[in-house]
């Protein structure tokens, strides 16, 4: 059982689940510099309510997540409420809301898991909007393949995003 | 039902839900789910899934996932162990913003660094106090630096702001460019300070500034400033 009382419990969760916290702070703030600091804060408030944390309620990746999305809302409205640093260049308040923005990152995310082949035919199809019969000449295989890999590709999507928390 | 078609119309169910089937293929797949309760099931979970496909952004999702520096690590845990010595030694650090924002001190528009020994060659370097001026009455502030080998860590003390008000500290090298050193909430009562830290390297710090509610204060830090005022001694003398 994962704890978050001592500081070694506290490198284990951060080397678990550090990337995914990075990649989703990065996704919503647009900066690296903020996706870093909340990154940091998140783990710093996990540790200080560690003994808060109870596996039987949720699982410690989504405790994590709660706390990092709490905190980019603080990160955002500190943003909002003081003027540009020069220094800090192209921080761009977040428009998008917050709860978008995770189901967001959480798509892109499991698009990165899937199979290559599957991401090829959802991104050739779908997002440039090929023809099937196009995207089956160039990948050298019938047009029959690619339709099954479209159904096999949304199936895996739908896997990868269950395990990753997504209940829809 | 034929098993046979039963297993080539659900391949098609991904297109099919995409809206990506030619009317013929669509209205055979559409007689076939009439009569396919498991295919309907499938054809709803993959739907929803279809749906968030307009929410990823292919130029994202195409670069491999973005990684945090691998010092984050080292600054997380480095930032919890100090928080921990601090909470221990809380009462000790304690006073160093009384003892130096007197009347006198907070009308001074930048007031002194005091450079003392770090003690025991604990660190890298001695660590630094620095001072705020031209500071609102009431309220004082107050930083001392410590340099580490992942860059610096910050006691920051804050009194007389508005209770929850939100701070947030940057380090400035010599360029001006700000390094992040996160942020905290000043509570009301809560006479302890913030423990911090930035990747900016103590030696490379030209000044250190906090944004507190919506104002931002800045103090010089370290050789630079101590020069200068060294440098006007001489110039006096």
């Amino acid at each position: 059982m994962v704890e978050l009382s001592s500081e070694r419990d506290v490198r284990e969760a951060y080397a678990a689940h550090s990337g995914e916290l990075y990649g989703f702070a990065l996704r919503s703030l647009g900066d690296a510099g903020l996706a870093e600091e909340a990154v940091q804060e998140t783990f710093v408030r996990a540790w200080r309510a560690g003994e808060r944390f109870d596996p039987q309620i949720a699982s410690l990746r989504t405790w994590l997540f709660a706390i990092l999305r709490n905190v980019v809302i603080d990160l955002g409205r500190a943003r909002a409420a003081r003027p540009k640093l020069s220094g800090e260049g192209g921080v761009e308040p977040s428009v998008e809301p917050l709860e978008q923005a995770l189901l967001s990152w959480q798509v892109e995310e499991a698009m990165r898991r899937i199979g290559e082949d599957h991401r090829r035919v959802l991104v050739e199809t779908h997002y440039r909007g090929r023809p099937y019969a196009e995207v089956a000449e160039e990948l050298g295989v019938p047009e029959g393949t690619v339709k099954s890999r479209v159904y096999y590709g949304l199936r895996a999507l739908r896997v990868v995003l269950e395990e990753m928390g997504y209940e829809g | 039902m034929r098993a046979e078609e039963h297993r080539e119309l659900r391949l098609a169910l991904g297109a099919y839900v995409l809206g990506d089937l030619p009317a013929a293929e669509r209205a055979e797949l559409e007689g076939h789910l009439e009569g396919c309760a498991e295919c309907r099931a499938e054809a709803a979970a993959l739907g929803s899934v279809g749906q968030l496909l307009a929410l990823a952004d292919p130029a994202r999702f195409s670069r491999p996932a973005p990684l945090p520096p691998a010092e984050l690590g080292d600054r997380v845990a480095a930032m919890i162990g100090s928080e921990r010595r601090a909470r221990r030694g809380q009462r000790r650090r304690r006073g160093f913003g009384f003892a130096l924002a007197g009347a006198a001190a907070a009308a001074a528009a930048v007031l002194a660094i005091v450079v003392f020994a770090g003690g025991e060659g604990s660190g890298p370097g001695p660590a630094q106090q620095v001072e705020f001026g031209s500071l609102p009455a009431a309220v004082e502030i107050s930083a001392t630096l410590q340099p580490h080998a992942f860059g610096t860590e910050i006691h920051m003390y804050v009194k007389g702001a508005r209770s929850g008000t939100l701070c947030r500290v940057f380090l400035r090298d010599r360029q001006g460019r700000a390094f992040s050193a996160g942020s905290f909430r000043y509570r009301w009562g809560d006479d302890s300070d913030a423990v911090l830290s930035s990747a900016l390297d103590l030696s490379r710090t030209g000044s250190i500034d906090i944004h507190v509610g919506g104002r931002t204060y800045s103090a010089p830090v370290g050789q630079g400033t101590a020069a200068a005022t060294w440098k006007s001694t001489e110039e006096d003398i």
